[in-house]
């Protein structure tokens, strides 16, 4: 107990300690330039959208109790849980020069549009820029020392840093085994001129982009409800799912030439458990629900009005799912009653001609619930609560004008 | 009835067999310190320990036990009655010993160096007790033999040629020499038995450090407790089963009012050491590695079948009092402990990853017989020209 | 009788005792100390790529002969397991992936620099030290040869020339003692492209490797290995797969020469059992020698007695 009340003592003087740290930052900040301080807002890695800050937490970045400026304690590599800010491979560089540690051998010229163009296929940016969050894309050399000895070596060294990012794709490769063959220049006193052909080789060139599938049908050893379908451009395109947000653990050798020893005329069998094949769908969908995906049969296309019963049409149709449902998964389900988003349509701001009938003088006075009883716009409305005699749709309270 | 050099002729069809043997035994030695372990053994970087080890320094250690039990029954224990055994058993053991350093010459890669741990120390190391002890016994079994060679000189020095001059002062010193070994030999006696009791036990510790590569059913902490053990067991066997060839080779008559009585104390030390193996074999819950019947239990069965069939016959007087029967026990009492000391060393080494399994080449096997049949013939050679063997008169 | 003779075997005994103790005490080795700050290297097998530069590297520093860098990259040495040898100190061995089979596991295996190590443990003549800084280093200018450093080797490094006669060398890893004198970094450590081997003080690379199991569990298996094998290695390793499966053998946490050492010193400690030991006989022989003397009729019955005497000093001295 005692050794409890101790350690709580300590914890708290040692918290107390490193705040006071941060009252030396406003100071340090005096020996910014104008600019260089609009800089280092942008710079400020918690000027987070409030997108970010609700997938982030502190301990995303931080390994400690209490980060100070002088001690971030910065985790090694959040990669995973960062989310950067979109670049269109466009506005990259075409070609790296990596010259910066030719020791055993000639330096790199590394395609970045060409890889930035792939990286839109699988991990995105942040594949390579991990670390990076708003703002401008920090340089490798900001973070990772070029030095093998040193004090920190949790965060990986220039060195290690790049051969990182490259080797994980490129080891798969079976032309890939010799460090001069693709990457590397190899030492010579010829060394400019390879590097010019290296470098014209690649200018102007760009990854063609990869055909989508439109639906992916997959027959599993469940034994109730053997067949799975996946609309793959409905993610896509009416979903507007990201290709990274999938296709994040994707390898390049997928499509690209593989090692010798293995059969690529069949696919690359990579075993995975139950989590690694459900995952990627759980993630949005019920997982509780296996009949939802697995069904005797082929599933037909999504359509709003059969699982919804709310057909869109007009202007509904054009919109994506996110601007009614919100971001968070599953959905949020939403009533039948249209003043639940369109707050402004109450009596007196509606223009009921919108709905392709205008109103008679006389409708025009009559409350909404009226006709549509409780307010349900998706049932036909009804006359009876003032008229004993009509009904809808053979009478009609006003003209169509459509 | 004193002991005297045995009146008999060197050569003969057996010694010339033995010769035979000795001399192959050298050539693979002369091969291994021209072009080194590599040319004769089958040692690798797993296995770095073989047969030389396992045989001639494991078993060889155990096997000149007789030595230091003998020693402590006709000194100590002061049986006079053991007295002739005495001097054949301090025979076996010098040059068991003797034997045994010249195993480890071989075996050890930089045998230029071997000298190195009586200056270099580490008290941690269950190998240089071993072989500090072993170097230290060895010295005083040479002085313990040194009166039997005095015994033998004394009155007879007679040197060739010019060195006839000597002749009067060599006899004097020989017999200044033998008068006080004969007061201080107590000393060496006691010793000899103390550092026998340690090497004896200390080589089991050998064998504790190689953890997880030892077969459980050999690995235990109480291996030092059973080396001893064994040793001791095995030491009035080793001298019976030698005293039993030794008067059939010459043709004398069997001492068997001394074996006898001998082979008496065998089976209760025997049982003891039993107890303790198949008490620690229960204790530590390994019999289950028995019930594998794999090579390992095969083995161990092997020992238990030994020791146990040893310890029911020198439980009968018919046996005790028959040469014949006495002589069979005593070599399944050898043959078990052998084979305990081969199993420790070598069955029991498991060295994780080996793609192949140790088995001794032709060449360690050839050194080892060789080395054995020298022993054998310097064993002959001292017995026919010192005075060792105590005969009856008839 | 009796009485007398026990008076005078305690005095013995005492005396014998005492003496010994004083001279005795530098045969038991003196215990390492190691340095707060001692060194280690993490291995993060899910980084490696098995290019093997560390045995190019290794070569070069220790200057054992080597084919040509470029000849590294030929990966079909994977096809059989190997072990380190005479002429490699470290070698890389590769080991299937199930997660992915084109990148498959690799291990660079080479002296794991215990913390108590059984072949300083085990050294006749002291030839491996265990040093402050953690490294364990072998002195040919005393090693006899005998190998036996190779029997106590649970992770079964040290390498011996079979193929000499004069001047075979015990070959294992140094922790580059010569580079790291001038100031220079491990060899294999300073070439790693991926920096799948971290050097820094032992503590500061077992937190790493904690902090890497800790962010990526769907990578890592929960193990350090080398955290406490056999009292904890210098060297560590974290993986992607079970260590018995990439061939690194299971052991428990207790040191290796941990049992040895034990009986050892209970054997010896400070000489007392055997100086006791070799008392006690003298005075039996004494002892005995005069009752001879007196009556030798007598003796027929005490001797079996002491021979059951003598066996239980024996036992308890062990």
């Amino acid at each position: 107990m005692k050794k409890i009340l101790i350690v709580t003592v300590i914890v708290t003087i040692a918290g107390f300690i490193t705040a006071s740290d941060s009252f030396l930052q406003p100071k340090l900040q005096l020996h910014k330039t104008e600019s260089q301080k609009q800089n280092s807002e942008s710079d400020n890695p918690h000027n987070l959208s409030p997108e970010l800050k609700k997938a982030l937490n502190c301990k995303s970045c931080h390994a400690c109790e209490y980060p100070t400026p002088g001690n971030p304690c910065l985790l090694d590599c959040p990669r995973g849980s960062m989310i950067s800010v979109y670049h269109s491979p466009k506005e990259g560089p075409e070609i790296v020069l990596i010259n910066e540690m030719s020791e055993n051998y000639g330096g790199v010229v590394f395609s970045h549009r060409l890889h930035a163009e792939m990286s839109e296929m699988t991990t995105g940016c942040e594949g390579c820029h991990h670390y990076n969050t708003t703002g401008p894309i920090l340089s490798c050399k900001g973070c990772h020392e070029n030095k093998r000895m040193r004090e920190n070596v949790a965060i990986p060294d220039l060195k290690a840093a790049y051969h990182r990012q490259c080797l994980t794709c490129h080891k798969q490769w079976s032309y890939e085994n010799g460090c001069n063959t693709q990457c590397h220049l190899q030492k010579g006193s010829d060394i400019d001129v390879r590097r010019e052909q290296a470098i014209n080789k690649i200018k102007g060139r760009s990854h063609p982009l990869l055909p989508e599938p439109t639906k992916m049908i997959w027959e599993t050893n469940y034994e109730e409800g053997k067949i799975v379908t996946f609309f793959h451009d409905e993610h896509f395109q009416v979903f507007k799912i990201k290709c990274n947000s999938c296709h994040k653990n994707d390898n390049c050798i997928k499509c690209h030439e593989k090692k010798e020893n293995v059969d690529f005329t069949k696919p690359v069998k990579i075993k995975k458990t139950f989590d690694d094949h459900h995952m990627p769908c759980v993630n949005c969908h019920d997982g509780n629900s296996c009949k939802k995906c697995h069904r005797e049969g082929e599933m037909s296309p999504f359509n709003h009005g059969k699982s919804t019963g709310w057909a869109l049409s007009g202007f509904h149709s054009r919109l994506g799912c996110a601007d009614c449902h919100g971001n968070s998964m599953p959905y949020k389900r939403l009533d039948r009653n249209c003043t639940s988003c369109h707050k402004n349509f109450v009596k007196g701001t509606f223009n009921h001609s919108r709905t392709g009938l205008i109103l008679s003088e006389a409708h025009l006075e009559a409350e909404c619930e009226n006709c549509h009883i409780n307010k349900d716009f998706s049932k036909a409305p009804q006359c009876a609560s003032c008229h004993d005699d009509k009904s809808f749709p053979k009478d009609l309270p006003g003209k169509r004008n459509r | 009835m004193n002991p005297e050099p045995v009146k008999h002729k060197f050569l003969t069809p057996g010694v010339f067999i033995l010769i035979v043997l000795a001399l192959n035994g050298l050539v693979f030695l002369a091969i291994r310190f021209i072009w080194g372990l590599g040319a004769v053994t089958n040692l690798d970087n797993y296995t770095p320990w073989g047969l030389w080890i396992g045989v001639d320094v494991g078993a060889g250690v155990a096997l000149a036990a007789g030595g230091f039990t003998s020693a402590a029954l006709g000194h100590i224990i002061h049986r006079e009655h053991y007295h002739a055994i005495v001097r054949p058993a301090l025979l076996t053991a010098m040059l068991g010993y003797t034997f045994v350093a010249f195993a480890v010459m071989v075996d050890i890669g930089r045998f230029y160096y071997i000298w190195h741990p009586l200056i270099m120390w580490n008290g941690n190391s269950a190998l240089f007790e071993v072989g500090i002890c072993v170097m230290i016994y060895l010295t005083v079994l040479y002085i313990e033999f040194l009166p039997i060679v005095c015994e033998r000189f004394m009155g007879r020095v007679n040197l060739p040629g010019f060195l006839k001059a000597f002749n009067k002062p060599v006899d004097k010193l020989l017999t200044v020499l033998n008068s006080a070994l004969g007061k201080t030999m107590f000393i060496f006696i006691i010793a000899g038995v103390v550092l026998s009791t340690l090497h004896q036990s200390s080589l089991g510790t050998l064998m504790v450090i190689a953890g997880q590569k030892m077969h459980p059913l050999w690995q235990t902490p109480v291996l030092p407790l059973l080396f001893l053990l064994s040793a001791i067991a095995v030491g009035f066997p080793m001298i019976i089963f030698e005293s039993l060839i030794a008067a059939r080779s010459f043709k004398m008559k069997p001492e068997m009012h001394i074996l006898s009585k001998l082979g008496g104390m065998v089976a209760p030390i025997l049982g003891v050491y039993f107890a303790f193996k198949i008490g620690d074999l229960f204790i530590s819950e390994d019999f289950k590695y028995l019930m594998k019947f794999d090579t390992n239990a095969f083995m161990y069965f092997g020992e238990c079948v030994l020791t146990l069939t040893a310890f029911f016959m020198f439980l009968s007087r018919r046996v005790l009092n028959s040469p014949l029967l006495l002589f069979i026990a005593s070599t399944l009492v050898i043959a078990g402990v052998l084979l305990n000391r081969i199993n420790n060393f070598i069955v029991a080494y498991n060295p994780f990853f080996d793609p192949n399994t140790y088995f001794p080449s032709f060449g360690e096997i050839s050194v080892t017989v060789g080395c054995i049949a020298m022993l054998v013939l310097a064993y002959r050679f001292i017995v026919l020209n010192f005075p060792v063997i105590s005969q009856e008169k008839s | 009788m009796k009485n007398l003779d026990r008076r005078s075997f305690l005095k013995v005994a005492a005396a014998g005792v005492s003496a010994s103790t004083l001279g005795a005490s530098q045969v038991k080795g003196a215990e390492i100390k190691l340095d707060e700050n001692r060194i280690g290297v993490l291995v993060d097998t899910a980084v490696c790529v098995g290019c093997r530069l560390c045995e190019w590297a290794c070569r070069t520093a220790h200057h054992l002969p080597t084919d040509a860098l470029e000849t590294y990259a030929d990966d079909s040495v994977f096809k059989e397991f190997r072990r380190p040898d005479k002429t490699a100190l470290t070698v890389v061995n590769e080991f299937e992936n199930e997660k992915n089979p084109l990148l498959p596991i690799h291990v660079k295996t080479q002296c794991m620099h215990c913390e108590k190590p059984a072949c300083v443990s085990a050294c006749i003549v002291g030839a491996l030290t265990k040093n402050q800084d953690g490294s364990v280093v072998w002195d040919g200018d005393k090693c006899i040869g005998c190998r036996y450093c190779m029997v106590a080797c649970q992770f079964q490094i040290p390498t011996y020339d079979y193929d000499v006669s004069i001047d075979p060398q015990i070959r294992k890893c140094d922790f580059c003692e010569d580079r790291r004198k001038e100031g220079l970094l491990p060899a294999c450590v300073n070439i790693c492209p991926n920096e799948a081997l971290i050097f820094g003080k032992r503590c500061d690379v077992l937190k790493i490797a904690k902090e890497r199991i800790k962010r990526k569990p769907e990578v890592y298996v929960n193990h350090i290995y080398g955290e406490n094998e056999i009292g904890g290695t210098s060297w560590m390793y974290i993986a992607s797969k079970d260590f018995d499966k990439l061939k690194m053998a299971t052991l428990g946490s207790s040191p290796a020469p941990g049992i040895s050492e034990a009986i050892q010193h209970g054997i010896f400690a400070y000489f007392v059992p055997p100086v006791t030991l070799y008392t006690l006989l003298g005075t039996f022989m004494w002892v005995l020698k005069r009752r001879k003397e007196k009556s030798p009729e007598e003796i027929g019955d005490t001797k079996k007695e002491v021979i059951e005497e003598k066996k239980d000093e024996k036992g308890e001295e062990l």
